[in-house]
């Protein structure tokens, strides 16, 4: 019985301390439809650290934008992954929201770390940017009285702001000295990273007659779609790790080295990982893969998602559906739509 | 005019003023790179997504993207497409600035710029010369609860100028379109602490009014302004400066005024230069800070296009009047060929910026890049203005040129020439030498300072400090320019040296043929004196 309870609660344990944040779930669910309407409060946000919840009770006003920047970036995974065996599926009915499959140390945790913690400082500038939140930005670090600071010299870009609530917030439970710890810091630094390269410079001339004699150049974020192929990119030659461990005054510690040594080594910007994926193919309840069974696959695609490779060497089935679509439809730029109908005929191929 | 102060001046006396204006001349670069902010601050807006949800359109009522009653928000257009609200009814709220900042007189200009994020549709594509067509009103208010005031409606439109990078599939459905910056709204002064612009995109199949504009993701503006620090920097340097070319320009006209012949041409074209340079100095814009006076942006566009022209004259007339060949000139309407470029061209720019600035005065959402018509024109008063410039420069070096192929015929003549005539032709090239040198190295100071504050990222760090450059190159050129037009009127003003000399009187008949000569050149007005003098002088001897 002793040992039930001991069970139950390294269980209970694991799953709060997953190598995984559980406080993503903000981004799902009926979390995160109720992030409009009602004040975020910081103790029913599972799994946060003590070092989260302080930031989340000082910062309360920027919270919906940390979850809307893990929203994005689990859409842009998926949108990313949509054709692949694991295609970055969410579980609406836990807390771990990805199930176990991100619990391994694999490229698809690099990815989805890194994305999500892009997400975060992209979604925090934005909120700066509408106003959203009033503690962005400048006067925090200039001298003065507020207000003043930005009445002399203007204000800093919002972008640092945003990478840094990414990385006060999201890199919180990441200082256990073991391996998973180092490998989701630098994971979640190389996405902010990529958001920082990623920004382009535009200016306008506003100078005598509108010449260039006085131009103002800022920065500008890019669409979180080049941010989202650009991390692909950079999942596709993620760099396999191995784990060392030392011995030091605080007890072990593990840290990550390149496991080809004639490689490159791995720089700021790029992914790390240190287990092989499963290959998603069966499902496996222990993995967290769900399968490729009844995955709709492409026919005449050669690549991941054509028929072959996403359904493993099982075959496929194929039926014939009648849809009712929209066509000759006229668009507003928003919200509304005015088609016809029209029926087609479509070959749907399934995976078996 | 022979006989400037230049001339008479000792090497030492010459080095020393020189050193003292480059002290000066660094002082106003350290000015503006050390104690100045960045000139400009770019602010990014993001505009918040309003519902209208009353039906009956109250005629004025504002929403507020933020703050105690704000509006009623939507976070993408999914969910108004969910909850059918329709296109006409949503708002799109910007306030400016940001919370718990507010606009200050000090920033004396705002300018906004318009940025659609438009995502590809397979279906719903932007089409091609697609005009979106914008109702924006301006509200602004000084505290944060009264009622805002209208400052400005009106319905504009706008070219979407969009491309997209990638091929037109499926696949990229949800990338978004590059569009290139839209001028939005250009305001002379900032004389509120609060603005808000409230926006929207009305849609009428009808009337073919914003259909095929893509699905709007968002709309982001970016509120540009100067920034307090460099505007107080600034004026406080137009403070010092203005008495000190007002001073000298007073001393410079009081010794032209105490010779006994009228001032020559170049005398009073200095003089010219010396006022428009005031003109530009004078700091009227300390109204700004207490006055709510929008044409001060468009006003200070017209000082800085006198200037320019009258330094470009300047230059012209300097070269005629040491063109050294026997034609005489001293006469403004000599000069019509070289100056006519100039006045033409500054005319255009001038009924451009009217066209512009000018009419934002009444609308500040106006652009004459807006429209087909207004581009072409714009560009036609631009291309005018350019080759009316090029022109210029053509007679400018070619006048240059003659100068110093008439130079080197004098310089082989020297020596065989009596010493009057030799001092004379020697003071005149020693006189052109000197100002071509100090304006090729002011000129290429600013073509340099100009390049270095356009490619690199506008401050350098030095150990703790952080230099700007791009102010560093405002005020270190404008100071260039101020010391320029001062040492010209120190050194080319009359010198006071042989005032006494006149009455001594020499073999005038052994010099006859030079005097001639002599009286053609420049010299010609005081001729009679010069000569008395050198002649004098050479009997003397």
């Amino acid at each position: 019985m002793i040992y039930v309870g001991c069970f139950l609660f390294l269980c209970g344990l694991t799953r709060v301390m997953a190598s995984y944040p559980i406080w993503w779930s903000l981004a799902v669910g009926h979390q995160y439809s109720s992030l409009g309407t009602q004040p975020i409060l910081c103790g029913s946000i599972p799994g946060l650290v003590p070092k989260q919840l302080r930031f989340c009770r000082n910062y309360v006003e920027i919270m919906p934008s940390v979850a809307e920047g893990v929203k994005i970036g689990i859409q842009e995974c998926q949108h990313q992954f949509r054709g692949r065996r694991w295609n970055c599926t969410t579980v609406n009915n836990n807390l771990a929201i990805f199930g176990p499959v991100l619990d391994r140390a694999t490229r698809e945790s690099a990815f989805v770390h890194a994305i999500a913690s892009a997400g975060v400082a992209f979604a925090v500038t934005r909120a700066c940017a509408e106003g959203s939140a009033t503690i962005c930005g400048c006067d925090t670090r200039r001298k003065g009285p507020p207000g003043e600071g930005w009445k002399w010299g203007g204000c800093s870009e919002d972008v640092e702001f945003g990478n840094m609530v990414s990385r006060e917030f999201a890199d919180a439970r990441e200082n256990r000295p073991d391996a998973r710890s180092a490998m989701n810091r630098h994971n979640n630094e190389a996405g902010r990273m990529s958001i920082t390269d990623h920004m382009y410079l535009k200016c306008k001339c506003h100078g005598l007659s509108g010449s260039c004699e006085v131009k103002t150049c800022w920065w500008a974020q890019p669409d979180f779609r080049v941010i989202g192929d650009y991390m692909k990119d950079k999942y596709d030659s993620a760099s396999e790790m191995v784990v060392e461990k030392h011995r030091e005054s605080r007890g072990w510690v593990e840290t990550l080295r390149p496991k080809y040594p004639f490689f490159k080594r791995p720089t700021e910007s790029d992914l790390i990982y240190y287990e092989s994926s499963p290959n998603f193919c069966e499902p496996n309840p222990e993995t967290g893969s769900f399968g490729t069974r009844d995955r709709v696959c492409n026919l005449t695609s050669h690549g991941i998602d054509g028929c072959d490779l996403l359904c493993c060497g099982r075959g496929h089935n194929t039926r014939t559906e009648k849809r009712k679509e929209k066509c000759h439809c006229i668009f507003h730029w928003c919200c509304y739509v005015s088609c016809q109908e029209c029926m087609r005929v479509y070959d749907v191929h399934t995976c078996k | 005019m022979a006989g400037a102060i230049i001339e008479n001046m000792s090497t030492k006396k010459l080095v020393i003023v020189g050193i003292i204006l480059l002290l000066f001349q660094v002082f106003s670069f350290m000015v503006g790179g050390l104690i100045a902010p960045s000139p400009t601050s770019a602010v990014h807006y993001l505009a918040a997504k309003c519902v209208d949800s009353v039906k009956s359109h109250q005629p004025k009522k504002w929403f507020m993207p933020w703050g105690p009653n704000q509006c009623e928000k939507i976070r993408t257009f999914d969910e108004a497409m969910a909850r059918r609200i329709e296109a006409n009814n949503i708002v799109f709220a910007v306030h400016i600035p940001l919370p718990q900042k507010e606009m200050s007189p000090w920033f004396q200009f705002m300018l906004v710029i318009l940025q659609f994020d438009i995502a590809f549709k397979m279906y719903n594509q932007i089409e091609d010369g697609a005009m979106v067509t914008i109702d924006v009103g301006l509200a602004y208010r000084d505290d944060t609860v009264s009622e805002w005031t209208e400052m400005a409606h009106s319905v504009e439109q706008r070219k979407l100028n969009c491309n997209f990078t990638t091929a037109k599939t499926f696949e990229n459905e949800g990338r978004y379109y590059e569009c290139d910056l839209l001028p939005f709204m250009e305001v002379g002064s900032v004389a509120h602490k609060y603005y808000l612009l409230n926006i929207r995109l009305p849609v009428s199949e009808r009337k073919k009014v914003n259909i095929g504009i893509g699905e709007v993701k968002d709309i982001r503006l970016v509120g540009i302004h100067q920034n307090g620090g460099f505007t107080k920097v600034w004026f406080a340097m137009k403070t010092f400066l203005t008495p000190s070319i007002l001073i000298i320009m007073i001393w410079y006209w009081r010794r032209i005024t105490l010779m006994t012949r009228p001032p020559v041409l170049l005398e009073k074209v200095i003089f010219a230069l010396g006022i428009s340079m005031t003109f530009i100095n004078i700091p009227v814009e300390w109204f700004s800070v207490g006055f709510n006076w929008t044409w001060m942006l468009l006003f200070g566009d017209i000082r800085q296009g006198i200037f320019y022209a009258m330094l470009l004259s300047f230059w012209i007339i300097f070269c005629g009047e040491h063109l050294m060949d026997q034609t005489e000139r001293n006469r403004f309407s000599m000069y019509w060929k070289q100056v006519g470029p100039i006045v033409f061209g500054s005319f255009c720019l001038f009924i451009f910026d009217m066209c512009e600035r000018g009419v934002q005065l009444t609308n500040p959402f106006y652009s004459i890049w807006a429209t087909d018509v207004g581009t072409e024109l714009a560009m036609a008063f631009i291309i005018v203005a350019g080759i009316c410039a090029c022109l210029y420069f053509l007679f400018l070096c070619f006048m240059v040129f003659q100068v110093f192929r008439n130079i080197s015929g004098k310089r082989s003549a020297l020596p065989a020439m009596t010493k009057a005539r030799r001092l004379h032709y020697e003071g005149l090239i020693f006189r052109f030498k000197f100002l071509m040198l100090v304006t090729l190295a002011c000129a290429a100071m600013t073509v340099i300072f100009f390049i270095i504050s356009q490619v690199n990222e506008g401050h350098w760090h030095w150990g703790d400090y952080t230099v700007q450059v791009n102010s560093a190159f405002f005020t270190g050129i404008y100071g260039m320019w101020n010391l320029y037009v001062f040492a010209i009127m120190f050194l080319y003003a009359p010198s006071h040296k042989r005032y006494g000399d006149e009455h001594s009187s020499g073999d005038q008949g052994a010099n006859s043929g030079e005097d001639i000569q002599l009286t053609t050149t420049i010299t010609h007005v005081d001729g009679p004196t010069e000569i008395f003098k050198m002649t004098g002088k050479t009997s003397q001897e």
